[in-house]
């Protein structure tokens, strides 16, 4: 499948070519990624992409993956409504 | 449209004979039974969309299955936002795609 085709984050419909494109234009860190192409900032949180988006960039001559995370994990963990945030109790 | 359901699986054997009920998917019906998750009440009804993307307009279904990708997120009762592989259907519940809001929504502007 081309790359075009293949998708990286769902939830931001990302595809691996707008990744790797991005990677050459601006030679940054998966976190940079994230921010300039949104994935992994969709409902899953990342989950589904995170892997993936760190070893593009890592592939792609980006700093090495390191055992810290490199793409960050932030509150709230999962997501969650508006309403449960105020108080709603169903 | 015929059922997708397996009734007959070479390993786990067959289906036990199960509570039908009816569910109610973008204000069409369709047949569930009890213990189903809503992913799987539609799938067996040849439901193979649950809802478009938001930007992009593009179809979206059971991805992971196991609530982890949030891809087959529906609303339910016209309020909330589930995700189908997780929750269980009831009798008469309601449940709709989430909209789309790529015709109408203003772009951010691009890069």
């Amino acid at each position: 499948m081309s790359e075009s085709r293949t998708v990286i984050c769902r939830c931001e419909e990302i595809t691996l070519e707008e990744i790797k494109e991005t990677v050459e234009r601006f030679q940054c860190s998966s976190r940079e990624i994230k921010l300039r192409t949104r994935a992994g900032m969709g409902p899953c949180g990342g989950r589904t992409c995170r892997g993936m988006i760190d070893r593009v960039v890592e592939q792609m001559g980006g700093p090495a993956i390191s055992d810290e995370v490199s793409l960050s994990y932030r509150p709230p963990v999962r997501p969650v409504s508006f309403g449960v945030l105020g108080g709603e109790t169903k | 449209m015929r059922s997708m359901r397996v009734n007959d699986h070479p390993v786990l054997g067959s289906l036990e004979k199960q509570k039908k009920i009816k569910i109610y998917f973008d204000g069409k019906s369709y047949e569930a039974y009890e213990g189903d998750t809503i992913a799987s009440a539609l799938l067996a009804s040849g439901v193979r969309t649950l809802r478009k993307h938001e930007d992009k307009n593009t179809p979206r279904g059971i991805y992971c299955n196991i609530g982890h990708c949030f891809e087959c997120r529906v609303q339910l009762n016209g309020k909330n936002t589930v995700r189908a592989c997780l929750t269980p259907v009831e009798n008469n519940m309601k449940i709709e795609s989430n909209i789309s809001l790529s015709s109408m929504s203003p772009k951010g502007g691009t890069l």
